[in-house]
């Protein structure tokens, strides 16, 4: 029964378990918050308008015949939705064409199953359909066509000869495929019919893009919806998407940097063909920077414009959702890249931005609010520091799935604050965390004193009282679960608690005495 | 050793029957799923999983509880311990018959979906970055929360364990709604496994038999 | 190898703030057979579940066959039998699936041994223990302990339950292990007379500490009862140190002496006694005089 050698092992143990159970307890307490907030978010603070919507000519654009003018139209769906956390996030990404899925098209017929997907062993695209031939007599024969795809050429067998595709960044719905190798530093064009594979020219070195995104611009679909109408004499009629066949304009693929601008490349020479603009930064509860990167932001979607009638690029549409979900702003792009109007969700009634009024601004709100503070406040403080200084850090979609770090935290919210000094900034967090400090001080104080009346060494004392004061409630409980159960009994002497396993008393340092046990004077003893 | 595993199983033969009875019901599932699976329905089939991987966990981490609750009360190690047998020893061949009736629900599950998948999945990796990843959580997430049970269980206290185990391993079953099946939750799940196995180490080597 | 099979060094154990053992050094020699004797609660059994490891001391260290309590391995436990208080056995068992698990664990089995002690005793092999009599459990319990050939056997209480020839039976078998050379007892049991049959050394516990540690014949020496009759009433203080107890009847005086030696026998005779007589104690006698509680002396009406 070798106990106290492996006594920080059993802390260590012990503190991991409570942290884990302990977070996630407050993660669901805090997505429930969350939940009910956006739930209870009128549809002015998800939705944006913009009429008209600017991109199309003027004549057409102020035609006195049309009942209904162009309109963008983008709303925030749920920012709670199930995508956002890991088991949502894991099967959409996995599936084919899913954002982080190798498959770019499957269909299942069996026998006859058709597939494009990277094959990442090989580093080549693995591609088959059923091919229907006719037969001299007139018969017609189904025959199954598979060939490989790499940087060098195509195949029907795997060969190295033709090169390896290393990380890709695939647009799905182009015809041809077009895909930017990250390492290769250039774009392809993959004409499957044709079996033709179109090098683009590489990216000089000192060129700063870094495409993350190809075609449709789009990330977390679930969460951001957004279509264009056009203009119409009827009075209801269908609203166009990113994904709609007859609006995709055909010379130019958009491609998304992660600096968060949008470029155009040009289909047949694969160059990039300027700028189309970038993605908008919506409002925070604490200003935040105003150039957003993908990373920043929890969904967006583009939408290119063009018209049926001459497929010529107009523009484009842009929407993004902050971090927290609770802010959605749009932009209009036109050819040039010129932004001509953006707009921003709000309480139209208080003109506050929808991340202020989320908080505060409708029936419930604020008592939901407080418990999300207060649940933060309940998170060891050193991880609610250090949510603050990974504020900016963390990608915004995995931050509604972070159970340790609170990237979505008002401290985390502060942390990523554009205004005012380092020192000003950094004071108004520990505000923000006061609650948390003030109850790890009062935990760490009970330990102190435990830990002095257990007889635990100086250094041990020292270690709890600072871990309490770090790990808040988490470190309380990981003590009073590994707190060595040691029996304490009155000294005879000082009259305090004293431990029994000592040979004296670690209080007054005087000798052992059982006062309640009166043995005889005699023995009989050896022999 | 071997002694002891075989008593251990012995004495909860119950749940091995129940794990080889679930095996061949997850199978029988598994199949029927396979034959009429559906990409675009996939949605469907993970929820209906989720209440087999909540028994599946529940009943593991009864067990754990069942193998230590009753240790304590029937003071089966203060009787062992009376043999030539270490503390050590009695609880490692606990944990490796809990580990084998997990095995005997896996192994074969596990067997039958690379079957089904050969047969009747596509020569892509659509399924194969599945299964590997899905398996592997939902095993670990099963020893987890088996640990779990044996952590809790070494008590005289009839409510602790049983009300405090189903809790915990709720709490603890969510983490796959959070993380996913992604190399995250594996990780985390191999640092629980050792942090339980660590307490229940010491919870069971210090205290009186 | 040490001579010394059994090692108490300075242990204290508390239970839940009540101070049970305050400090005992207690040696056992190889082949020796100890009687551990003390009143209920005084510590035998919690002695006996620390020198096992199923206790864990509040302070001091046990030693079994030269290893620390808390490090046995198997191959020393394998050398040690034990008949625990209670008969802790596996309840739910058949008594033959227990029988095996211990055989199957045990490092040695001496199948002759074993079979004539089941023979002795006739316990049913198909009945479930939990089904068994106090005394069956008892006899259980002895044989699985006897039948790996134990160099130490530990007995807590082991004829608790038994009738008057099954604990027959048993002492005889416990003088066989004796016989055997080097084999060593560690005994305890409330019925001093089977105690005092077997032991060649005695301990006694009291008030959290070993008051008696000796042979058997220099306890029986060195403990003197005596009725002394003064011509007068007796003197208030004898001036005796050790006085185990002490009761007063007129001019009689019955007097419990520990170390009784010349000097105290000097001591007396300057009192002038009318007479003094030793009154002849057995190992119970010397038992219920060493743990009655005080030693003031009793005005007896």
């Amino acid at each position: 029964m070798r106990s106290r050698s492996n006594y920080p092992i059993q802390v260590i143990a012990a503190g991991f378990l409570v942290l884990v159970f302990l977070s996630l307890s407050l993660f669901w307490a805090s997505w429930l918050c969350k939940s009910i907030l956006a739930d209870i978010m009128p549809m002015d603070y998800r939705t944006v308008d913009i009429p008209p919507s600017g991109l199309l000519p003027a004549e057409i654009e102020s035609d006195p015949n049309v009942l209904q003018q162009t309109q963008v139209h983008a709303h925030i769906i749920s920012p709670e939705a199930p995508q956002t956390l890991g088991i949502g996030n894991y099967l959409s990404d996995k599936a084919p064409e899913g954002r982080h899925s190798r498959i770019y098209y499957l269909e299942l017929e069996g026998e006859d199953s058709a597939w494009v997907y990277f094959d990442g062993r090989i580093g080549q695209i693995n591609c088959r359909w059923a091919n229907v031939e006719k037969m001299p007599d007139g018969t017609s024969m189904r025959k199954n066509i598979q060939f490989y795809v790499g940087p060098e050429g195509v195949s029907e067998i795997p060969d190295k000869k033709l090169g390896r595709f290393n990380p890709v960044v695939v647009d799905f719905g182009s015809t041809p495929l077009i895909l930017y190798d990250i390492k290769l530093r250039r774009f392809f064009a993959i004409n499957f019919k044709d079996r033709i594979v179109t090098k683009g020219p590489q990216l000089s070195e000192d060129d700063p893009r870094r495409p993350v995104d190809i075609g449709i611009l789009s990330k977390n679909p679930g969460i951001l919806d957004m279509y264009w109408m056009p203009p119409d004499i009827r009075r209801t009629h269908i609203p166009i998407r990113e994904r709609s066949k007859d609006y995709n304009p055909d010379r130019y693929v958009l491609v998304l940097d992660e600096s968060g601008q949008i470029d155009l490349l040009d289909r047949e020479t694969l160059e990039f063909a300027g700028t189309a603009g970038r993605l908008p930064a919506p409002e925070t509860f604490f200003p935040a920077d105003k150039r957003v990167t993908p990373g920043d932001l929890l969904a967006y979607r583009v939408l290119p414009l063009a018209l049926k009638e001459d497929h010529k690029y107009r523009g484009l549409f842009a929407a993004s959702v902050s971090r927290e979900g609770t802010s959605l702003a749009l932009a209009v792009f036109d050819e040039k890249g010129k932004c001509i109007e953006s707009r921003i969700t709000r309480d139209n009634s208080q003109n506050v931005p929808s991340s202020s009024a989320v908080f505060f601004g409708t029936p419930w709100s604020p008592v939901i609010t407080i418990g999300k503070f207060l649940l933060e406040n309940l998170h060891p403080p050193i991880l609610s520091l250090a949510s603050y200084f990974t504020a900016g850090s963390i990608e915004a979609a995995s931050g509604h799935r972070a159970m340790f770090l609170l990237p979505n935290s008002f401290i985390a919210m502060k942390g990523r604050d554009a205004r005012g000094n380092i020192a000003a900034r950094f004071l108004y967090a520990l505000f923000l965390i006061l609650p948390s400090i003030i109850l790890a001080i009062l935990l760490a104080m009970r330990v102190g004193k435990d830990t002095a009346v257990v007889g635990l060494p100086q250094k041990t004392r020292s270690f709890w009282t600072f871990g309490t004061l770090a790990f808040g409630p988490a470190g309380y409980i990981t003590y009073k679960l590994t707190r060595p159960k040691i029996t304490l009994v009155t000294c005879a002497n000082c009259g305090k608690q004293r431990r029994t396993d000592t040979g004296i008393c670690h209080q007054c340092g005087s000798k052992w005495n059982v006062p309640e046990l009166t043995p005889p004077a005699w023995r009989v003893l050896n022999g | 050793m071997l002694t002891l595993i075989r008593r251990e199983i012995r004495d909860n033969i119950v749940y091995f029957i129940a794990a080889v009875v679930f095996s061949a019901i997850l199978i029988a599932l598994l199949t029927a799923a396979a034959y009429h699976f559906d990409l675009s329905r996939s949605a469907v089939f993970v929820r209906l999983s989720i209440p087999m991987l909540v028994i599946l966990v529940l009943g593991f981490s009864a067990m754990g509880v069942t193998q230590m609750y009753m240790d304590r009360n029937r003071r089966i190690s203060a009787f062992l311990s009376a043999l030539p047998v270490t503390r050590s020893r009695i609880l490692w061949a606990r944990i490796v018959a809990g580990l084998l009736a997990i095995l005997i629900v896996l192994v074969p599950l596990t067997i039958a979906a690379i079957v089904l998948g050969r047969l009747i999945a596509p020569p892509i990796p659509i399924l194969a970055g599945y299964i590997a990843d899905i398996l592997t959580t939902v095993f670990l997430m099963v020893l987890a929360c088996y640990c779990l049970g044996l952590l809790t269980g070494w008590t005289a206290n009839k409510i602790a364990p049983t009300f405090g185990a189903l809790g915990l391993n709720l709490v603890l079953v969510s983490l796959v709604f959070v993380k996913g099946f992604g190399p995250d939750i594996k990780f985390l799940l191999v640092l629980v496994i050792v942090a339980c196995l660590i307490r229940t180490w010491h919870k069971f080597m210090s205290t009186s038999l | 190898m040490n001579d010394n099979v059994i090692k108490v060094e300075n242990l204290v154990k508390y239970f839940d703030g009540r101070c049970v053992l305050d400090g005992i050094n207690l040696t056992v020699p190889r082949g020796c057979i100890y009687g551990l004797l003390g009143r209920n609660g005084a510590g035998k059994t919690t002695i006996i579940r620390i020198l096992l490891g199923t206790e864990p001391a509040t302070r001091g260290r046990t030693f079994l066959l030269d290893t620390e309590s808390t490090n046995l391995s198997p191959a020393i436990r394998g050398r040690i039998g034990c008949v625990a208080e209670g008969h802790n056995l596996i309840q739910s068992y058949k008594v033959g699936r227990l029988i095996k698990l211990c055989k199957d664990l045990s490092l040695q089995w001496n199948d002759e041994s074993f079979d004539h002690l089941m023979e002795t005793f006739r316990l049913p092999t198909d009945r479930r223990v939990k089904d068994l009599s106090m005394g069956m459990r008892a006899q259980l319990n002895l044989v699985l302990a006897m039948a790996i050939d134990p160099e130490l056997l530990i007995l807590d209480d082991p004829t608790l339950g038994l009738d008057t020839v099954a604990r027959r039976q048993f002492l005889e078998l416990a003088i066989e292990v004796i016989q055997q050379q080097g084999r060593t007892i560690l005994f305890c049991s409330h019925i001093l007379s089977d105690v005092e049959r077997i032991a060649d050394r005695i301990g006694i516990l009291a008030a959290g500490k070993l008051v008696v540690d000796c042979p058997l014949e220099q306890l029986k020496e060195r403990v003197k009862k005596l009725r002394i009759i003064f011509p007068e009433s007796p003197p208030e203080n004898l001036y005796l140190t050790e006085i185990v107890n002490q009761q007063i009847h007129g001019r009689e005086m019955t007097v419990t002496v520990a170390n009784w030696n010349q000097q105290k026998q000097a001591i007396l005779e300057t009192f002038k006694p009318s007479s003094c007589t030793e009154i002849p104690m057995s190992l119970e006698d010397i038992f219920i005089e060493c743990t009655r509680p005080g030693a003031e002396p009793v005005q007896v009406a």
